[in-house]
């Protein structure tokens, strides 16, 4: 028997806003996922994927708390665990800067998932991770992301250009200190 | 309430096997935008590049088991990654290694994977390996042969396109690593 020399843990904490819980990414998530990301809906962030790359995006969405030491949750409804979409904290190799991003499944609009896990993600980037500003990224016809955007009190802070997406507006939340 | 997950930290010879770092980012991502990357996928873009570091992280936390950023003991270098892997689109479980620009030829690749292939035997229990090869890939077919592998049969990766399966000795007749850990 091969015996390790020692380990490497990650640790992805969970959260719960009443009917909504904040958790990490998991297998049972994969279909919920790769259907997210088969359809049109992925537009606006990288896709539409097969389910191959919707597995290695899912699989990238939990190494990217390792790597990064924040990420994004899977959004669930608390009481079922059915995943309702992906919103966290992030910033892979050629983003301009960290931001919230979001993300919501078919049938679970209009429920505010969006932005009630976005406020929640705003505050534990500042409040556990310290940080004093944060930005949002959103392809410049995705007005519903541009409108939660707003919604939340960012303004319009210039525009970047990311290998996968392309051009992305980007929005600069309200500060630390303002919220 | 948190999630957990750990990886296991494995020793041979001259490598350390142990879970993918950020610092492993510049190393991993020459490689996989080279044309040393045309069996496995690249050259791609540094945006994917990223994205294929942080997914082996993912793997593991997914299914349990994945694969191994090799550390060069002598020189604590990143040189290639090797471990148990299974995501979708495979036809199995899988054996598999990357070597680095600068880490072929040293038999790093045969070293890891029987550690790797000792580990899915005996840790995780499992009865059967392969390993998926690109048929021009005439350097992974050759640290195949070294494990013992053989072809087994012809599989169309939805990506990769055209491969090899080949396919490991079982647990009871597989070589095993004859060195594991120099630490008391």
């Amino acid at each position: 028997m091969i015996e390790p020399i020692g380990h490497t843990t990650l640790q992805i904490p969970t959260f719960r806003l009443d009917d909504l819980t904040l958790r990490a990414p998991a297998m049972s998530d994969l279909d919920a996922y790769a259907e997210f990301r088969a359809s049109d809906r992925a537009k606006g962030v990288g896709g539409p994927n097969t389910r191959v790359q919707a597995e290695q995006k899912l699989e990238a969405l939990i190494g990217h708390w390792h790597l990064h030491g924040f990420g994004r949750w899977m959004v669930t409804e608390t009481h079922s665990d059915t995943p309702l979409g992906v919103v966290g904290l992030m910033a892979p190799c050629d983003w301009p800067e960290p931001e919230i991003a979001w993300s919501v499944f078919a049938g679970a609009e209009g429920k505010s998932v969006a932005y009630r896990a976005a406020i929640f993600a705003r505050r534990y980037a500042y409040e556990v991770l310290g940080w004093s500003t944060v930005i949002s990224c959103t392809t410049p016809d995705n007005h519903r992301s541009q409108a939660l955007a707003q919604r939340m009190g960012a303004t319009r802070d210039g525009e970047c250009h990311v290998d996968d997406v392309g051009r992305l507006l980007i929005w600069r939340h309200l500060s630390a200190e303002a919220v | 309430m948190t999630v957990t997950f750990s990886a296991p930290r494995l020793e041979t010879e001259r490598l350390i096997l142990r879970a993918p770092e950020i610092g492993d980012q510049d190393v991993h991502a020459a490689f996989f935008m080279s044309e040393r990357a045309k069996f496995v996928g690249g050259p791609t873009t540094a945006e994917r590049a990223w994205r294929l570091l942080a997914l082996e992280v993912g793997h593991w936390v997914l299914r349990g088991f994945g694969r191994w950023a090799l550390e060069e003991k002598a020189t604590g270098k990143f040189v290639g990654i090797v471990g148990n892997y299974h995501p979708v689109g495979f036809p199995e479980d899988e054996l598999g290694w990357d070597l680095f620009d600068g880490a072929t030829g040293k038999g790093y690749a045969t070293e890891a994977a029987l550690a790797a292939r000792a580990y899915a035997y005996d840790t995780l229990g499992w009865t059967t390996l392969t390993s998926m090869i690109d048929p021009a890939n005439t350097a992974s077919a050759a640290v195949a042969t070294r494990l013992g592998a053989a072809y087994d049969y012809d599989f169309t990766h939805e990506h990769f396109g055209p491969v090899q399966i080949w396919r490991h000795p079982g647990p009871d007749t597989a070589q095993r690593p004859t060195y594991y850990r120099s630490l008391p």
